[in-house]
């Protein structure tokens, strides 16, 4: 780092489960230079400030989805949201929203991980295949149309970004959701039967209410609110269907 | 403490770790494995990987074409069995990847696509866009939750071995949540945590890259091999190390100097041409591209920007939808750290490392020489990478050594009875004594950042692309003085819950063993070869006193033990490493030479 | 003995806490005034079914001050319901492909405003029709 000129003020909200009873603000002036994140501020506090500044992090580039943060308010990755853009402001950096904080800047994720493996996030062939055979054939256009919903980084922002998931934690979500379809419209895949089921529950997609601010903070352009919203349209089309069709809808 | 009881105990949730836990799974069902790591699995390091990851895949391409080219890429010092095994398992690794749901970039007609990378003679690269390892990390972290005998630790950080009897019998760990121990017994465990690229200043590795299982190997008398050997990889961002990757050349980006000369062909890569060769110019190996950013630096060639020299890596002659399909990342990295529109701007890089070659000494099965102990990945030296890793060899290594080392975990653990489990606890309870001691005890006053600081500057200094026997001696006695110095180390935080300082310390405690592994291999190693270069008087590859491996062994308080192993050579004798023009010349000759 | 005491932040207010949400409210909000102006016009149609006098005594009360202000209101909030429903649009529909080409969200923002616009603009045409 070259020549610290300018200082910035950085607050953080701290919490403590062993000493504190609620969490409650602590702000550290840092020097910094314009090429820095608002993770290397936060990184300057715990080198040099105060070494029991807790928080995730590790790529710094926006691929391992660690460092996820309420910065102002607002969801954001802190390895690709920069001091320049806050500086002579006050910054002001808080653990992810609706999520428990488990030491400062750290929330518990148990819940999100639970909801991802509810979803079968794996490929249950339509038809099996041995290597022998070769790899499944698909078409760029083929891959184009999950290629989006696989760019989850599962930095849960979207979550962060979503009211009904603060209402209601049991929620199954954007990014579970987007990760839920890619692999329904994946050509290898055929059960999709299987992962509707959790779509049309009490815990599903009709708990959202196209807020759409999860898509907003994406990091990655997956475009979770899409994924959802498609979601209830094929789970009314699978209502409606079991009508006409003895193929067609839930069981 | 508690103890829980596996069959097999798997350290480290990245590629390797999550493809050793798929094949003990499928190998035998009724196994119980364990998937400890520091972080959740799709945090691990292997998700920034970006461009590729090689297999044959070509009519015109063959296992024999590979094999060359990792060897000579490699400066023949690379295990030759192990790499003729490595090849032929590549492609079938790859395709196993695309049936659990990879998205491999394809071709129009639907099959895999392949790219070129540097060093390589033939498009062998399977790729993701620009995302290949996040891409290869999320199939197989989403994979691994399809079978029950796997149970993650997730947020679980290993701090020591259990070794009983002469044979690895478990692992003990802290949950970062509570702060509290665990023992996981287990009859095989299998270590793939990853390189330890850390340990350098600038580097392109996350910050959990510590090298923590070497460290604990290695504290174990398993000696680490090729230590020396690090990576510099020739196109980083200046300042943070982020990585810019070789698909960018693959796909015909030029590396330019201040006079927008491309001065590859300076160096023995050209000649220039204006669409890529493989393994010329651009798409040179990995060393010879960061000492040819080093010669041109001593020139004065280079660009001065504000965190020291940079050459240009030119794309904008590839065009923005060209670049927004193959190069997604990079544009966004461009964009949003350097303000650069590679479209419209060339993107200042520098050299930095990258790739730790060297690791845990393992055979072909992946074995330590400690019975139960594996290990696999870039945490381990299996022998393929030799004195240079070829771009894209390592995500396949991932797969296809993580392998073999969860289906010889688990024949292994089959095969010896449990220990005894009154016995392993008294042992982690003397781990969890040392390890709660570290936190507990008051009165040190040296800060972990300072001294993490001045150890990634002496490995800079005196293990950089370039090195003297004089620098990398003040680095040895700078490391020794920092082990003495951390005794003394002060953790400010005393709490239980999430103590990221604890887990700070013990990490730079497992760094500086592995930094004196790089830095006295590295002075003991009189010769250059790959990405170790000397300008002492020793400036030739010398195979008759070093086409050896190099062995650390570790010797508390004090400096390690080098000693040396042999190479195995089977069917490519040592000859001259050459490419561009000068390179396929040599080729012909060995062909004409070989009728 | 575990330590861990992880503290759930309340939900209180949180409409008011971000632009967005503001944004997002005030939008669902104007739903009332659709939901409003179709009650009005559904009684008219009860009146309508009661004979001229009631009819009549209907149209009376529509052309009261109050009730102009109540349809210049809801004109304001049911043309903002239409245009940020039309923007969130592309979110929630399946993606259009033609000619290989993903239709960009504007796009399709853009058709649906058009096509409301169209679409008001025939009512009225019929209407001045059929008053003419």
């Amino acid at each position: 780092m070259s020549e610290h000129s300018k200082i910035i003020e950085i607050e953080v909200l701290r919490y403590n489960p062993e000493t504190d009873k609620v969490p409650s603000p602590q702000v550290f002036e840092v020097p910094f230079t314009d090429d820095m994140s608002v993770l290397q501020g936060i990184q300057y506090i715990k080198d040099h400030l105060d070494g029991s500044l807790s928080f995730r992090w590790s790529c710094r580039m926006a691929i391992c989805g660690s460092c996820g943060m309420m910065i102002n308010g607002v969801p954001h990755l802190s390895c690709e949201t920069f001091l320049r853009d806050y500086y002579p402001a006050r910054v002001r950096v808080e653990a992810l929203n609706h999520f428990p904080i488990e030491r400062d800047l750290v929330i518990n994720m148990e819940g999100f991980i639970k909801k991802l493996e509810s979803i079968q996030p794996y490929i249950i062939p339509k038809e099996p295949r041995t290597l022998a055979q070769g790899e499944y054939l698909q078409t760029p256009e083929e891959l184009n149309r999950y290629e989006q919903f696989s760019s989850c980084i599962n930095c849960m922002l979207c979550y962060a970004a979503c009211p009904q998931f603060g209402l209601n934690p049991e929620f199954i979500g954007p990014a579970a959701t987007a990760l839920l379809h890619r692999y329904n419209v994946d050509t290898r895949d055929g059960a999709k039967e299987e992962r509707m089921e959790l779509v049309h529950s009490e815990e599903g997609v009709f708990h959202c209410t196209a807020v759409g601010y999860c898509s907003e903070v994406c990091p990655k352009h997956v475009d979770p609110a899409n994924a959802v919203n498609q979601n209830k349209t094929n789970s009314a089309m699978d209502y409606f269907l079991r009508f006409i069709s003895p193929k067609g809808g839930a069981k | 403490m508690e103890t829980y009881k596996a069959d097999v105990v798997i350290v480290g949730g990245g590629g390797a770790g999550l493809r050793a836990a798929i094949a003990v799974a499928e190998f035998d069902p009724t196994l119980r494995i364990a998937l400890v790591s520091k972080v959740y699995p799709m945090r691990s390091h292997t998700v920034a990987a970006e461009g590729g990851s090689a297999g044959v895949k070509l009519p015109t391409d063959k296992f024999d074409y590979h094999f060359n080219d990792t060897v000579t890429g490699g400066d023949w010092l690379c295990e030759q069995d192990v790499v003729e095994y490595f090849v032929s398992q590549c492609p079938e690794e790859l395709t196993q990847l695309e049936h659990w749901g990879c998205p491999w970039s394809r071709t129009p007609d639907g099959h895999v696509n392949v790219r070129a990378f540097g060093g390589m003679k033939i498009e062998r690269t399977w790729f993701a866009a620009d995302k290949t390892g996040f891409h290869m990390l999320h199939t197989l972290f989403q994979t691994s939750i399809k079978y029950p005998s796997i149970k993650r630790f997730d947020e679980h950080f290993c701090v020591d071995l259990v070794v009983a009897d002469g044979r690895t019998q478990g692992v003990v760990t802290i949950e970062i949540a509570s702060g509290e121990l665990t023992l996981i017994e287990a009859r095989s465990v299998v270590i793939a945590t990853g390189g330890a690229g850390r340990v350098f200043r600038e580097n392109t590795n996350g910050g959990v890259v510590t090298g923590d299982g070497m460290a604990l190997a290695y504290r174990h008398g398993v000696p680490l091999r090729d230590m020396e050997f690090v990576q510099y990889h020739p196109t980083c961002m200046p300042g943070t190390g982020l990585l810019f990757t070789e698909a960018c050349r693959g796909e015909g980006g030029f590396l330019v100097n201040k006079d927008g000369y491309r001065y590859l062909q300076d160096y023995g890569l050209g000649p220039a041409e204006p669409t890529p060769r493989n393994k010329a110019m651009e798409l040179g190996p990995r060393d010879r591209l960061s000492q040819a950013f080093w010669y041109e630096q001593q020139k004065g060639r280079t660009i001065e920007g504000p965190h020291g020299s940079v050459v240009h890596l030119d794309l904008r002659h590839l065009g923005e939808a060209k670049l927004r399909e193959r190069l997604p990342q990079i544009y966004e990295l461009a964009e949003q750290f350097l303000g650069v529109d590679p479209a419209h701007a060339p993107i200042p890089v520098r050299p930095a490392v990258h790739y730790t070659m060297g690791g845990i000494l393992v055979d072909g099965k992946c074995a330590a020489p400690l019975p139960g102990l594996f290990a696999a990945g870039e945490c381990s030296s299996v022998g393929i990478h030799g004195a240079n890793r070829l771009g894209s060899n390592s995500l396949s290594e991932l797969c296809v050594f993580g392998k073999v080392a969860g289906v010889e975990a688990a024949r292994h653990a089959k095969s010896v009875a449990p220990g005894n489990s009154a016995n392993l606890l008294k042992q982690a309870q003397a781990v969890e004594q040392r390890v709660v001691g570290l936190v507990r005890k008051s009165g040190g006053s040296e800060r972990i950042a300072t001294l993490r600081r001045e150890m990634a500057q002496t490995m800079e200094d005196g293990c950089g692309i370039y090195r003297l026997a004089e620098s990398m001696q003040k680095t040895c006695d700078k490391l020794d003085e920092l082990k003495l110095r951390f005794k003394n180390v002060h953790i400010e935080d005393k709490s239980s819950v999430w103590n990221t300082e604890w887990l700070l310390a013990i990490e730079l405690e497992y760094q500086l063993d592995v930094a004196q592994a790089m830095a006295y291999s590295a002075l003991n190693r009189r010769e250059s070869r790959g990405a170790h270069q000397r300008l002492d008087g020793y400036e030739a590859r010398d195979d008759i006193n070093f086409l050896k491996h190099s062995q650390a062994h570790y010797v508390a308080d004090g400096a390690p033990r080098i000693d040396y192993g042999p190479v195995k050579i089977t069917k490519s004798q040592p000859g001259t490493r050459a490419y561009g023009a000068a390179g396929e010349q040599a080729e012909r000759e060995r062909n004409a030479s070989h009728v | 003995m575990n330590k861990r005491r992880p503290y759930v932040r309340p939900m209180d207010g949180w409409w008011r806490k971000n632009p967005y949400f503001v944004e997002y409210m005030i939008h669902e909000s104007t739903a009332l005034f659709v939901a409003a102006y179709a009650a009005v016009l559904l009684f008219g149609l009860l009146r309508l079914s009661q004979g001229e006098a009631a009819w009549n005594a209907w149209l009376n009360t529509l052309g009261s001050s109050w009730f102009i202000l109540f349809h210049l209101a809801a004109l304001l909030a049911i043309s903002y319901h239409t245009y940020t429903w039309f923007k969130i649009m592309p979110r929630t529909m399946p993606p259009v492909v033609i000619g290989g080409e993903r239709l960009p969200a504007w796009a399709i923002t853009g058709t649906g405003l058009a096509a409301a616009a169209a679409a008001c603009l025939g009512l009225l045409a019929i209407v001045w029709g059929m008053a003419r």
